[in-house]
């Protein structure tokens, strides 16, 4: 495939960016003892990107033999033509780069084709198993196994010509409780990049569940948060969450140029010097990162991007469009989900640099506040930097001591007020290792997110007790 | 690929799953012929077309069932294979049967012949519209992002039970993200789209009228304030907060898993008397409009919730014979997925007075037009930001309001109806009203 594509890609007539790939997805999914869902997909196919008289056309096709290619690579050349048509600013040019040549091997010495279906389907089993087992108050369960592998093959006219291998598996664990007609519920999620055994060395999966169980028990009896604006610890999980939805977003070029807060931020202070927050698709700090990339879909080798340092915002996340705009050197964040995806800014893994304040030290100080832990049921974050995420175990701190677990808490804000409130920030580093994609721009991604433990004060939403227009 | 053919592929998937062991076999497959426009910050960003035939097999060997399924015809027999490999390494669910054949009659208006001459260039000028029309409004939105996608789609089902069907649709949808700026002002980002099956009904101007009158009513907003009392909630902000837990609770699926309250479904009292909500698939020109489900069963209309009781549940075959009941036709999915379920169009009744009544008729609250945050549909607790928000002080509408949150619990609220306007709009596939609720709890 990569001979076929290199051959069209040098016959001329412009600028374009031929992208074979291959997924082979299955899944797995277990409820109440049950099994759901026994599945697999194939998805293949070619998506050409042409750009002409400053505009890009795309088409996809499933022929994979040269005439049907090259029928495709016709098609996205006239449609970069009506696309240029209409548009008001021409693309003036793409940013040039050294692009990807080579191979990049798959991320593990244990693949997953090396472990058969049952042996997946017997972990499902046996973690559903034990939810199910672990509390009598357990009214359903649930556990899926979704495995994600890639090949892709991608050849640009301008000399990129790369075959990338990945393999990204995941389980999700999913209890409810239940009583007297309360029904409260726990999610724990284990994503990796990676093979069968880097999946299982991140968190045991027999661990995760039981901590889902003892969280869905203990909401049945936890009363409504205290809403209002708290100092709160975030763990690395919300700190991720935070560092991809209400900082990352704001930092995809597209999205600064069409308007968002950060337009008119760079170099300009953001956050308290203690953050620094980066982008970077390989992981650091700890192995198995889900958004590990290691070069991105338009053939450019990815490197960490160092977006606010020190407090200061010193950079965006680029495609070759927007690196020659903004007159910088693109650092592989351009992304396509499928083959009949083209590639668009995306985040990898987005996390904050640790510090230097142990935990304990940043709890015993807290006089009244939060200790929240993990992100869900879902949230929301704004071009303007405005949040607002569900928390999945929020506790009440009171004089330096964690206290009663609440439920329904919610956090929200200005990002980057939120990071300028920054008093402390860990000394540890997790990532999220979370199951599910970022939705963006009609395409998703795996990513990550992480951090160590930080400090800060945000909006607690909880429920409010009366007030003026009660009626 | 025409729909004949793809019934027809349906039929050699089925065969070829058989021959190789299954005792029962179903197909499904969509081809897809797309063109697409792309706005992103203010501009066209790229056109894009797309052509895709995709087919997912179900195969069953005795009550064990397998799903594999491939975009590539010449992968159709490894697909059948993988499917007969993964029910056999399945246990058995009673459960797993496929749905007996049914006459199924071709609606009229879902395939717009006109949609076939429908070019990449035709999709591009209606993007650019799109943009003209949100100029001409104010120049002080911009459109942050924004698609315009014309789908023609053939679907074929076919079962070793005798389940033969197929049809084509034309779908033009289309949506926008907007912002309004004014000097250092950002406002919130608001999102509105529309849909038509036909091409002359094709209308862009007035979901971005919509969205640029939202972001522009977020532009001046200050703080709120906080109080525990009524808020209005405009179609958006029920389809947020509320519809997506009522089709929690009804889905039979989660019934039987044990996560619906409703689990003794038919005839639970669940809402105000003045709530009742109905499902129709067979809806004219409804953008979820089609003629059988991801299972080859005829829709048909179907009252879910009359007057806040409970009058049925949305099934597919499996959930049907689990619990004892009939089939809804909600089987809901498409060629990569093993069919769930879901509603088709949905539509909430009428009320008697419109949203600007029933305004007048409220001493202090909040409109609420969108809402961002937390809906948890096993517990019903709901919890989030209120977005192009205005308060309403004696009969009146008021200011708008930044950084509000409301929380609540969407059981309790929707016993707490007090109000349900007569005049609706479409949010996608749901025709809804604005609905006042009362006892809201509300964070400044």
């Amino acid at each position: 495939m990569q001979t076929l594509l290199e051959g069209i890609a040098a016959r001329g007539g412009g600028w374009i960016e031929l992208r074979y790939q291959a997924r082979r997805a299955k899944q797995l999914v277990v409820r109440n003892g049950q099994v759901e869902e026994s599945s697999s997909a194939e998805l293949v196919g070619v998506g050409v990107r042409a750009f002409a008289d400053g505009a890009f056309g795309f088409a996809s096709t499933t022929d994979l033999t040269r005439a049907g290619i090259e029928r495709s690579v016709e098609i996205a050349r006239s449609t970069a033509a009506a696309a240029a048509a209409a548009k008001r600013t021409r693309i003036e040019r793409l940013a040039d780069v050294d692009l990807a040549r080579g191979e990049v091997p798959l991320p593990t010495s244990d693949p997953l084709d090396a472990h058969s279906l049952e042996e997946k389907l017997g972990l499902v089993t046996r973690i559903d198993d034990l939810v199910r087992s672990s509390s009598a108050l357990v009214v359903s369960s649930e556990v899926s196994y979704a495995e994600m592998i890639d090949e892709k093959v991608i050849v640009t006219s301008d000399g990129a010509s790369v075959v990338v291998h990945d393999s990204k598996p995941a389980i999700r664990i999913l209890a409810i409780a239940g009583r007297d007609g309360k029904r409260t519920r726990a999610l724990e999620s284990l994503g990796v990049t990676g093979g069968w055994a880097d999946l299982l060395s991140v968190k045991s999966p027999e661990d995760a569940a039981v901590a889902a169980v003892r969280l869905a028990v203990d909401l049945l009896d936890a009363p409504p948060a205290p809403g209002g604006p708290f100092q709160v610890i975030l763990d690395p999980e919300l700190v991720g969450v935070l560092a991809h939805e209400a900082i990352g977003h704001t930092v995809e070029a597209d999205f600064v140029l069409g308007g968002a807060v950060t337009a008119d931020k760079l170099d300009k202070r953001v956050a308290s010097d203690l953050v620094t927050l980066c982008d970077n698709g390989t992981s650091v700090y700890a192995p198995h990162a889900v958004g590990e990339l290691a070069v991105d879909d338009e053939g450019v080798p990815n490197r960490r991007t160092a977006i606010i340092e020190n407090g200061f915002l010193r950079a965006y996340l680029h495609n070759r469009e927007t690196a020659a705009h903004f007159g910088v050197v693109p650092r592989g964040n351009a992304r396509a989900y499928t083959y009949r995806d083209e590639p668009v800014i995306r985040m990898t893994n987005t996390y904050v640099e640790p510090g230097e304040t142990p935990l304990q030290e940043m709890l015993g100080t807290m006089k009244d506040g939060y200790f929240l832990k993990g992100f869900g049921p879902s949230g929301q974050a704004d071009s303007n930097a405005e949040f607002m995420f569900g928390v999945r175990e929020a506790w009440r701190v009171r004089n330096g001591k964690r206290t009663e677990l609440v439920r329904g808490a919610t956090i929200s804000g200005n990002a980057f007020d939120t990071l300028m409130s920054v008093d402390a920030v860990g000394d540890e580093f997790e990532w999220e290792h979370g199951a599910g994609f970022c939705g963006n721009k009609g395409q998703l991604a795996k990513v990550d997110g992480g951090g160590p433990y930080l400090r800060c004060t945000v909006n607690v939403g909880g429920e409010q007790e009366g007030g003026r227009g009660q009626r | 690929m025409a729909s004949a053919e793809l019934l027809d592929l349906c039929r050699r998937a089925v065969a070829r799953a058989k021959s190789l062991g299954a005792d029962e076999a179903e197909a499904f497959a969509r081809a897809v012929d797309s063109v697409s426009s792309t706005i992103e910050k203010h501009d066209l960003q790229i056109s894009k077309s797309q052509k895709e035939t995709a087919i997912g097999v179900r195969a069953f060997v005795g009550r064990r069932v397998g799903f594999a399924s491939t975009n590539r015809i010449d992968g159709l027999d490894a697909a059948c294979k993988e499917a007969v490999a993964l029910a056999r390494i399945s246990p058995e669910d009673p459960s797993n049967v496929l749905p007996e054949p049914a006459d199924v009659e071709s609606i009229d208006g879902l395939f717009d012949p006109a949609a076939s001459e429908f070019s990449a260039t035709s999709a591009v000028r209606h993007a650019a519209e799109l943009i003209e029309e949100t100029e001409r409004t104010d120049r002080r939105v911009i459109v942050n992002d924004a698609t315009f996608d014309a789908t023609v789609e053939d679907e074929a089902v076919a079962s070793s039970a005798g389940v033969a069907a197929f049809q084509r649709g034309s779908l033009f949808l289309y949506s926008l993200v907007a912002t309004a700026r004014d000097g250092d002002r950002v406002s919130s980002f608001d999102i509105q789209f529309g849909a038509t099956r036909r091409v002359a009904d094709i209308d862009v101007a007035t979901p971005v009228r919509k969205a640029c009158e939202n972001a522009l009513s977020s532009l001046d907003a200050e703080r709120g304030e906080s109080f525990r009392g009524a808020v209005l909630l405009a179609p958006a902000a029920v389809s947020d907060i509320l519809v997506g837990t009522v089709l929690f609770q009804l889905n039979a699926r989660n019934s039987l898993r044990g996560r619906s309250r409703w689990t003794s479904g038919v005839g639970k009292s669940v809402a105000s008397s003045s709530f009742t909500l109905v499902d129709d698939g067979v809806l004219p020109g409804g953008v979820a409009t089609s003629a059988f489900d991801r299972e080859g069963v005829p829709h048909r209309p179907l009252s879910l919730i009359e007057e806040g009781r409970v009058v049925a549940m949305l099934q597919n075959a499996y959930s049907a014979h689990a619990s004892g009941t009939a089939n809804t036709a909600h089987a809901s999915g498409g060629a990569h997925s093993v069919p769930g379920i879901a509603p088709t169009n949905l539509l909430v009744l009428p009320g008697e007075c419109s949203s600007d009544e029933m305004v007048t008729d409220m001493r202090f609250g909040l409109l609420v037009q969108r809402f961002s945050g937390n809906v948890d549909p096993i517990s019903g607790d709901f919890s989030g930001a209120v977005k192009a928000a205005r308060l309403i002080q004696g009969g009146k509408l008021g200011r708008s309001v930044s950084g509000t949150m409301i929380a609540g619990n969407a059981f309790e609220v929707l016993r707490n109806i007090s109000g349900i306007s007569s005049n609706r709009e479409l949010i996608y596939a749901q025709t809804l009203p604005f609905i006042r609720l009362e006892d809201v709890s509300v964070t400044a």
